[in-house]
């Protein structure tokens, strides 16, 4: 493959010029309630050219791998038809590497029917749980993915990209009342991830059970602790895609309110995004422009330091390159995205944050988040009301809503105990590419005066 | 033909099969930041197979039209475990003639469509010159070829036209996202319209203005309807039924919502977004009641769920995806139905949507784009505003619904389909 896109590339006439070929192979195994729901596999092979010529990007896509020099013609010529300015390009050091898989048990060497055993297991200790579980969805998928790189500085890269991931979910209905609770597991090492998931299964039947006698969280302000896992989501939903600089790099006034040197929170506050943390969800050696990823720091002691690059905006911004071009699939061109977020951790205990408060919020784990620029709301899966210094009653539909800068300044503690989101499915979406893989981390927080959403 | 091929392939082991072959080629053309920054060509090539061996369905797809052996193969392992089948696959019927396919958009290159966004641009940009700009145009035309074991044979060429523009206002800590943009699958589209429309969203807006937490009466805009459809459109998913998860399981024939609202899933609206005269699994397409003044009539089966459950396929496809819906026009013209109104909220656009528990009907959502209303008329926007609420509630207690109605489409859209503005009597809002 290295000869035919080196090959290829050989027919652009423009100032910069990559393709990027994947070859994928996946298979699921879906159950929903008592039955089977889907099995299958499929393969999808495609890939993409882009062409930049005078600040202006041509793309072509394709699943017909057959006529390489003419995507990438067909690219160029759509560069040019686009391209009136300047080119804006930061320089990487050209590399050839090749990243193989490393695998404890090859999920390609496992037979269908033992992926579907696995999983019926699973469901059937859900389903059994209690006579008010009402159905269950056990999604288990897997893939691997080789994806070839090469542009034309003379760049070659080719990485292995294994990933086993599951959901197991329980629905448990009492009248009109339907709660869902979920575990998740998997993990780029192997089909080994996903076994031994049995007491997880019975933990999301147990909290779906325990929901339902669970009342709504009352919308108002709180104090609000937050969970590792729901640290993570409110660092990379309502701080993360701030630091994304395609926002900021064309917006003069965007610049102004993501200033560097501007202080965003306390002087504990410390935001990062590590593309090379071992064994993250978002972990790879280069991003999808050959650049080496790395670890960027983007507020460190509660200023903002950096944020996150591609080799345009780079260039643009006159930064430094970070390494955080990255795309979901092949009919996308890489945009800036994030890799492993987090809120490094501070010193405080989880018992001290908790004692403090006479009336607040625990936020538990998270079902999903959304951001538009300085607004955010993100659901967590559960909630604990906090009554005089002490966790109380289980509450659910905790929505958390509010301005990322005002947040950030209103925590006021932040704990010892830095933790990552587990594996699953899904990811993070983004100009219509969804999910990429993202790791999410962080340690207890405490957020003062934070909105939670509700039916008063 | 490959699809048949792949039938006939999968025929010496399978005893039922269908195929499916998508080939596609798109142009687009994208504004970002005030300028134009890129264009795109692509070419695509999708084929999915279902196979039903011994009773047990298995399915595979592939990108790659000369991996005929390997997409047959694949789909009969998956079958040696799959699923039980509880369908037959369709026999070849006749379907009804639609409006899909408009040789005026196979001429269209890539120049013209970047006229058509510089135009919506500089429209945009002489409003008000801080907005920052966008707008994309793009141009699809693509083949379905379905087959199945049965002898049905089908294929339909599509083109598909999207447009829309809009932008970013930032000021201070504050920033405005509006835009509009259409979906159909033809040509004729006006261009200064849709900017007309999004600059209209960015003058309701320029003014912010705060207010009280409370009950109130809420008007969902065409496009803000999807915080009361999300949770419909789950709860009348005949999967969702035959669970057990949806809290409509028991409700056909029964009043769900106000007796003048009347829901109806078209299929053959001419050039309509979502207009096509078959589905995925072979099933003709067919006008499909909801819901009948207030009444619910329907809910949408896939095959397979439609077996499970002992009734018939709707022709919503495998995912048993909605088609173009419509709703009836009201009788309050719109500037009445505000006029109307002495303190209350408009409401066009969420964040947050879909969270929790949509299918209870519960949404809790953060307010993206909606503006006060005070003594009949806008205000302006608000910021900061959750709204909450349950959207069968909502469907049942409806104050008004407008005369005027609007497409809701395009690559901002949510949904495709025809809605007037729908007037809820009181709903919770909670500013911050
Ligand atoms: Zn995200």
């Amino acid at each position: 493959m290295q000869d035919r896109l080196t090959e290829a590339l050989k027919a652009q006439d423009v100032e910069y010029a990559d393709i990027r070929v994947e070859d994928t192979t996946n298979t699921w195994v879906n159950f929903r309630g008592p039955d089977l729901d889907t099995i299958g596999s499929a393969r999808t092979v495609g890939g993409i050219v882009r062409a930049l010529y005078k600040g202006g990007w041509g793309y072509a896509t394709f699943n017909d791998l057959d006529d390489l020099p003419k995507r990438v013609r067909e690219a160029c010529e759509t560069a040019k038809l686009v391209g009136r300015d300047t080119t804006y390009f930061a320089p990487a050091e050209p590399v050839v590497d090749v990243i193989p898989a490393r695998l404890v048990k090859d999920f390609r060497q496992v037979p269908l029917a033992e992926k579907k055993a696995t999983m019926e297991a699973y469901n059937r200790i859900v389903l059994g749980y209690h006579k008010s579980i009402q159905a269950s969805s056990v999604r288990y998928a897997d893939y691997f993915k080789t994806v070839h790189y090469a542009n034309s500085e003379g760049t070659y890269i080719e990485e292995e990209i294994p990933d086993v991931n599951m959901i197991v979910a329980a629905i448990a209905r009492d009248g009109d009342v339907v709660q869902t609770a979920f575990e998740t597991g998997g993990g780029a090492d192997g089909f080994q991830s996903v076994e031994n998931f049995h007491e997880k299964a019975e933990s999301a039947a147990r909290k779906a059970v325990e929901l339902l006698a669970a009342p709504p969280v009352a919308g108002g302000k709180y104090s609000v602790i937050t969970n590792q896992v729901m640290t993570g989501v409110f660092t990379h939903e309502a701080f993360g895609h701030l630091s994304e600089s395609d926002f900021v790099y064309e917006n003069p006034r965007m610049q102004e309110l993501m200033q560097l040197g501007k202080r965003f929170g306390g002087d504990g506050l410390n935001i990062l995004d590590d593309g090379s943390r071992p064994g993250g969800l978002g972990t790879h050696r280069y991003d999808y422009e050959g650049t080496t990823t790395r670890k960027n720091y983007l507020i460190k002691d509660g200023i903002l330091v950096g944020r996150l690059h591609s080799r345009e905006t780079a260039a643009k911004m006159g930064e430094q390159i970070t390494g955080n071009s990255r795309a979901v699939f092949f009919q996308h061109p890489p945009i800036v995205r994030m890799t492993n977020t987090y809120i490094d951790q501070g010193t405080a205990k989880f018992e001290d944050m908790v004692k403090g408060i006479e009336l607040g919020v625990y936020a538990v784990n998270s079902i999903g988040g959304q951001t538009a620029m300085e607004m955010f709301t993100f659901s967590a899966a559960y909630g604990f009301m906090i009554r005089n210094g002490q966790i109380a009653e289980l509450v659910r539909d905790v929505v958390l809503t509010g301005n990322v800068f005002d947040t950030l300044m209103n925590i006021d503690m932040i704990g010892n105990d830095l933790g990552w989101e587990p594996h699953g499915p899904g990811g993070c979406g983004k100009g219509g590419q969804h999910p990429l893989r993202v790791g999410l981390g962080g340690p207890h927080i405490r957020i003062q005066n934070c909105v939670v959403g509700g039916q008063q | 033909m490959i699809v048949e091929k792949i039938i006939e392939r999968a025929m010496r082991k399978a005893q039922a099969a269908q195929a499916i072959m998508l080939t596609q080629e798109t142009s687009e053309v994208n504004f970002e930041n005030d300028r134009l920054k890129s264009a795109e060509s692509s070419q695509r090539t999708q084929i999915d197979l279902k196979v039903i061996v011994n009773g047990k369905v298995g399915v595979s797809s592939t990108t790659d039209p000369n991996d005929v052996e390997g997409v047959v193969s694949r789909a009969l392992e998956a079958a040696e475990f799959g699923s039980e089948a509880h369908f037959d696959l369709p026999d070849a019927q006749s379907l009804e003639p639609v409006k899909i396919f408009d040789p005026a958009l196979l001429p269209l290159e890539k120049p013209e469509m970047i006229r058509m966004g510089q135009q919506m641009m500089d429209m945009i940009k002489s409003y008000n010159p801080e907005i920052l700009a966008g707008a994309g145009v793009n141009k699809t035309v693509y083949k379905v070829a379905y087959a199945n074991s049965k002898g049905a044979n089908y294929t339909a060429d599509h083109t598909e036209f999207n447009v829309g523009a809009g932008g970013a206002l930032v000021r201070g800590t504050d920033i405005l996202y509006a835009g509009h943009g259409i979906g159909q699958k033809k040509r004729a589209v006006d261009t200064e319209e849709i900017a007309a429309q999004a600059i209209e969203y960015f003058r309701l807006a320029e003014t912010i203005v705060p207010i009280e937490s409370g009950e109130m009466p809420v008007i969902f805009t065409p496009s803000g309807l999807i915080a009361l459809l999300l949770s419909l459109g789950l709860a009348i998913d005949g999967k969702n039924v035959h669970l057990g998860a949806s809290p409509l399981r028991d409700k056909l024939g029964q009043q769900i919502a106000d007796p003048r609202l009347t829901l109806v899933d078209d299929p053959f609206v001419e050039f309509g977004p979502r207009t096509s005269a078959f589905d995925d699994e072979g099933t003709p397409r067919k006008v499909t009641p909801l819901i009948e003044k207030g009444v619910l009539r329907n809910f949408i089966y896939d095959l397979d769920t439609a077996g499970r459950a002992g009734v018939k396929p709707t022709g919503h496809g495998s995912s048993r995806r909605l088609t173009n819906l419509v709703i009836n026009a009201g009788d309050t013209p719109y500037e009445q139905m505000l006029r109307d109104i002495p303190n209350g909220l408009l409401v066009h656009e969420y964040l947050g949507l879909g969270q929790g528990n949509p299918i209870n009907g519960d949404f809790s959502v953060n307010v993206f784009l909606g503006y006060k209303i005070e003594n009949g008329k806008l205000m302006g926007r608000v910021k900061d505003v959750m709204l909450a609420g349950n959207a069968f509630d909502a469907l049942k207690n409806i104050a008004a619904m407008s005369k005027e109605r609007e497409w809701v489409s395009g690559p901002f859209a949510w949904f495709s389909g025809l809605m007037p503005y729908v007037q809820v009597g009181k709903l919770s809002v909670t500013a911050k």
